[in-house]
């Protein structure tokens, strides 16, 4: 509220302006150029494109985001940027302009940034906002899933899969409220509990004690099936306000020796032996992967322990295995076969599921050599024989399906090739025109050839 | 003889319609083409390759005679450099842009490393005309030549003096010059787009090859090369080099805050997924990162708005890498990037929530493995420099929390003494009036002072091994027992004191005792030995092998020093220990 001019020596640039802190220390200090449009306000994460020229008090220019030519986008509120600017940005409209002057406490402060900012310096920012948007937090960031931040949460973990929440959520489809609860689930258990896979996905991008709306669009929501438990029609978009109010944080590695490491891993153990009974492979598999990361890497351990290590890390590679082998990932089960054979190279069950593996990865030929390893090992294991005669029975199948296979490949390849080379010059030649398109595509095979 | 065999088959060659020559007929031109420019003709082959009768010919077999002629220009005999300059042009005009690419990269592929800079020097210009012919289509083969002058630069050594970067020996410099001309249409192009529609596709082919020469040009050889500052070396082509390759990024659209908060900013974790290590190798940007915070390279194009603690983040990634390498100019970088990145953030600032983010203590990890196990000596003190400086800024809650992680697993005696004088630095520090926190005093000290108050195998603890932090912890003890009066029990010393009596003083005493019982008797049998073999105190007896090399034998007098010097240790411990016990006594005592 204070509109105050101080005279300073050497200043070229006025301070004044309305004091936005949070604190009242006048540490930023905004002036408003030109009134923005609208009444909405960027959130908390929030990407936001600016441009910006920032001097020092004496006038010098030290960067500006005009001269790159280049908008600079950030999300807002995470302390990406300096503090005045997480304050500042958060206060403007679309289309506004405005003058901030930041104390050093907000800048840079004693350290300063070298080359360009000396220490102890306020700087003066002339910014402008273009716009804002809410953060699309899926992965391959196709905007099925954008957030708003309500309050931020703190630390920078996450819950993962398998982790516990407890939380407070709110799913709303156009206004009208469908599904509001709190609850306490653990990640991956949603679907059974009726939500949608945006909501776990939400879940996992949020930090202790975070508040947020998440829009979220059919793929990520009921789909096109809907749901008929909350009345959700085919093909709607979402609105759930989540709250994460807690989740388990995990003990990092390093915040345990090795003697703690193998008692939590013991706990661990039984832990995703329960889920594994239960069916849920998924977090059964999470459990026995904290062993491997605690114990893989531990170097500092007593010939007694060590001993201790070798059989929990075997135990949640075998593990691990067979829940890949429930959950259809061949590829993931085939490696952790693989890590539970360096540890013992003969070991029946390591071989036995690499064989299964093998099998539903359609390589009959070393899943057969597995299981005759099994046979030789262990000649009592019936199972093993079994399935060798069942990988012969593939391998004969596999054949004649090849012979049949060769018989007319030539003439596919041919096929093919042909085709592949049309596509792409239907890519190159799609601007000048489509009539053309026959002449070029003679004249560029002529061009392959030479 | 050569001369006329080349005019005869291009005689015949006249004839023939629609270019379809024989494979004899491009034998025949080679071998005697070779020969001719060999020999010095190259005036007459000149004459018949400017021939206009000849020019399907030379269309199809010219770029054939490329390998001799550039054998030629690279010997760089006056009298027929003109000539060969010319057929080169000529070629360069006539033959199939694609023939010539083969062709001239093969020359450069084949170039050995005394001639390298030279071979990139001559045909750079003459590679460059050719890519540019192909219009539109070039941009694979751009990149496949950008990939094979890169590999042959790579091969260059990289100057280490002031000295050696000015003469450029072998021509490195000399060759990073030229190919910032050589890639400079290229870079036009994009930026020209770029600025038409102010966005380019990520995957236009010609930007992606442009990308992968910046990021192969970070990691060989600009990751290789200390660069000096403009103080020590006013004109620096290695330092334009790095300059204009981190404008290139920025001219094909990529941001550099970006690249810098990739792997902190990235959604998902994908290790080892391959097309994000192709693309942005993180060695690459582990390298851009130190040319933009440590030598100030092309700080103009790098926004000045960002957070330090928040470039801190990102730079971890790129630390914790440089860190994790045993090779000296690795971990030279990586300490001063960190070292760079901790001097913009304030003292006891960082919050202990980092210390969620696993780089925080992968970090910390990597550099007791060089402050313990790094031959460099200069290495080591830089590292501890920054460990310090490390430490100094953390908050005061981060500190405890570090200092309690680093205890439990740096298993290093010397650096947990390190960590234990820290820790008594801290309690000092907060003992001073105002100063007081609930870390370092009361019941949140308590815990840790466990961690530093014991003896892992009890009496039976190797006193020697662990002397750095047997010394420092009986040193914080002492201090808190006489520092912190019992009245006043602000640490909580006190409260705890019978405890650390029963499980740290008295298993501390009896180890000593047996230790000091042992050796006095070990020195004993030893001097009364030597007494008996007197006559032969040189004979060895016990010999040490420390990597595949035997260590000099100790003699008898050696032994009895070490034995000697080993009782001097037990005694600096026990004096200590002797102290603290007296200190405990008087408190028991009741004042009289």
């Amino acid at each position: 509220m204070t509109a105050e001019e101080v005279v300073t020596e050497g200043c070229s640039i006025p301070v004044e302006g309305e004091d936005i802190t949070p604190k009242k220390d006048g540490g930023v200090l905004k002036m408003v150029k030109k009134e923005g449009t609208g009444s909405e306000l960027p959130m908390t994460g929030d990407k936001v494109f600016v441009h910006y020229v920032g001097t020092l008090l004496d006038g010098t220019q030290f960067d500006s985001s005009r001269d790159r030519g280049e908008k600079f986008s950030f999300e807002l509120g995470k302390g990406q940027v300096i503090k005045a600017w997480d304050i500042g940005v958060a206060t403007m409209k679309t289309g506004e302009i405005c003058k901030l002057i930041c104390k050093p406490e907000y800048a840079y402060g004693a350290a300063g940034s070298p080359p360009k900012i000396p220490p102890n310096a306020t700087l003066v920012f002339q910014v402008e906002l273009f716009e804002f948007h809410g953060e699309d937090i899926t992965d391959g960031e196709d905007g099925g899933i954008i957030r708003r931040i309500i309050t931020k949460g703190e630390g920078y973990t996450k819950p993962n899969e398998g982790a516990s929440v407890e939380v407070c959520l709110v799913g709303r489809h156009e206004e009208r409220v469908f599904d509001e609860r709190e609850l306490k689930f653990e990640v991956g258990d949603g679907e059974g509990l009726g939500m949608p896979p945006g909501v776990e996905k939400a879940l996992q991008s949020m930090e202790q004690g975070e508040e947020a709306l998440f829009t979220i669009k059919p793929k990520y929501g009921y789909g096109t099936a809907g749901s008929s438990k909350f009345d959700i029609p085919p093909n709607a978009t979402l609105q759930y306000t989540i709250k994460l109010k807690a989740f388990e944080k995990a003990k990092e590695s390093w915040e345990m020796n090795s003697y703690e490491k193998l008692e939590q891993s013991v706990i661990v153990k039984e832990k995703g032996t329960q889920y594994f009974k239960e069916g849920k492979y998924k977090q059964a598999a999470v459990q026995y992967k904290r062993i491997v990361s605690w114990l893989e890497h531990e170097s500092s351990m007593e010939p007694g322990e060590e001993e201790k290590s070798k059989v929990l890390r075997l135990a949640a590679h075998l593990n691990l295995a067979m829940c890949y082998l429930k959950l259809q990932e061949a590829s993931s089960a085939l490696e952790s076969c693989d890590k539970a054979l360096e540890l013992d190279t003969n070991n029946e069950k390591a071989l036995f599921r690499r064989g299964e593996a093998l099998v539903v990865m359609k390589e009959f030929d070393r899943a057969r050599a597995d299981f005759q390893r099994v046979t030789q090992l262990y000649p009592a294991n019936k199972a093993a024989k079994s399935q060798i005669v069942l990988c012969q029975k593939h391998i004969k199948a596999q054949h004649e399906k090849d012979k049949r296979l060769y018989a007319n490949m030539f003439q596919k390849f041919a096929e093919r090739d042909a085709k592949k080379e049309a596509d792409q010059e239907k890519e190159q030649e799609k601007k000048p025109n489509g009539s053309a398109m026959e002449i070029e595509e003679n004249g560029a095979q002529e061009q392959t050839a030479a | 003889m050569a001369l006329e065999q080349l005019s005869d088959v291009v005689q015949r060659c006249q004839a023939i319609k629609d270019e379809s020559y024989s494979s004899q007929d491009y034998d025949l031109f080679l071998a005697a083409g070779r020969t001719c420019i060999e020999q010095g003709d190259s005036a007459q082959v000149l004459s018949i390759l400017v021939d206009e009768k000849n020019k399907s010919i030379v269309r199809c077999m010219g770029w054939n005679l490329l390998g001799p002629l550039v054998q030629m220009l690279l010997k760089k005999e006056d009298k027929n450099l003109p000539h060969c300059h010319a057929i080169l042009s000529h070629l360069l005009e006539v033959c199939s842009p694609k023939e010539l690419l083969v062709g001239l990269l093969e020359q450069v592929e084949e170039a050995d490393s005394a001639s390298i800079a030279e071979t990139l020097t001559l045909l750079l210009k003459p590679l460059q005309t050719v890519l540019l012919r192909l219009g539109m289509k070039k941009a694979s083969s751009v990149g496949m030549a950008l990939s094979t002058l890169l590999s042959q630069v790579a091969r260059l050594p990289v100057p280490v003096t002031k000295e050696q970067e000015e003469d450029d020996v072998f021509g490195l410099c000399c060759c990073c010059t030229a190919l910032l001309q050589f890639v400079k249409p290229f870079v036009e192009e994009i930026k020209e787009i770029v600025k038409d529609n102010n966005r380019i596709s990520k995957d236009n082919e010609l930007r992606v090859e442009l990308l992968k020469f910046c990021m192969k040009s970070l990691s060989e050889p600009l990751l290789e090369v200390q660069l000096k500052d403009p103080d020590t070396l006013q004109k620096s082509p290695l330092r334009d080099f790095a300059t204009e390759i981190l404008m290139i990024l920025s001219n094909i659209g990529e941001s550099l805050p970006d690249l810098l908060s990739r792997n902190v900013l990235k959604r998902r974790e994908v290790p080892g997924f391959l097309e994000e290590e192709v693309r942005y190798p993180k060695e690459s940007l582990a390298c851009m990162c130190h040319l933009l915070f440590v030598n100030h390279i092309a700080v103009d194009i790098f926004p000045a708005v960002l957070s330090s603690v928040f470039v801190l983040q990102c730079n971890m990634e790129y630390i914790e890498l440089l860190l994790s390498r045993t090779e000296g100019s690795r971990l030279q970088k990586g300490l001063e990037l960190y070292e760079k990145s901790l001097v913009r953030v304030e003292d006891n600032s960082l919050p202990v929530d980092l210390l969620e983010l696993k780089t925080f203590f992968s970090v910390p990890q990597n550099l007791v493995k060089v402050l313990t196990l790094c031959p460099d000596q200069t290495l080591r003190t830089k590292g501890l420099k920054v460990f310090q400086l490390s430490i100094d800024k953390f908050s005061t809650e981060a500190k405890y929390k570090f200092f309690r992680g680093m205890l439990k697993t740096s298993h290093h005696a010397g650096v947990e003494g390190y960590i234990i004088k820290n820790i008594k630095n801290q309690i000092d520090f907060s003992l001073k009036p105002c100063n007081g926190n609930e870390w370092f005093l009361g019941k949140h000290l308590l815990p840790l002072l466990r961690l530093v108050l014991c003896l892992p195998h009890g009496p039976e603890t190797d006193l020697l091994q662990n002397l750095d932090r047997i010394m420092e912890s009986l040193n914080l003890l002492r201090y808190m027992l006489i520092r912190d009066k019992e009245w006043e029990n602000e640490t909580g010393i006190w409260t705890e004191l019978y405890k650390i009596e029963d499980h740290y003083l008295k298993p501390m005493r009896t180890g000593l005792n047996m230790s000091k019982a042992h050796y006095e008797a070990e020195l004993k049998s030893m001097k009364a030995n030597k007494k008996i073999t007197s006559k032969d105190s040189q004979a060895s007896v016990c010999t040490l092998t420390v990597d595949n090399e035997k260590l000099p034998d100790m003699t008898p007098e050696m032994q009895i020093q070490v034995l000697q010097s080993a009782l001097f240790t037990f005694d600096l411990i026990e004096s200590v220990l002797a102290r603290i016990e007296e200190i405990i006594e008087a408190k028991e005592r009741p004042l009289s």
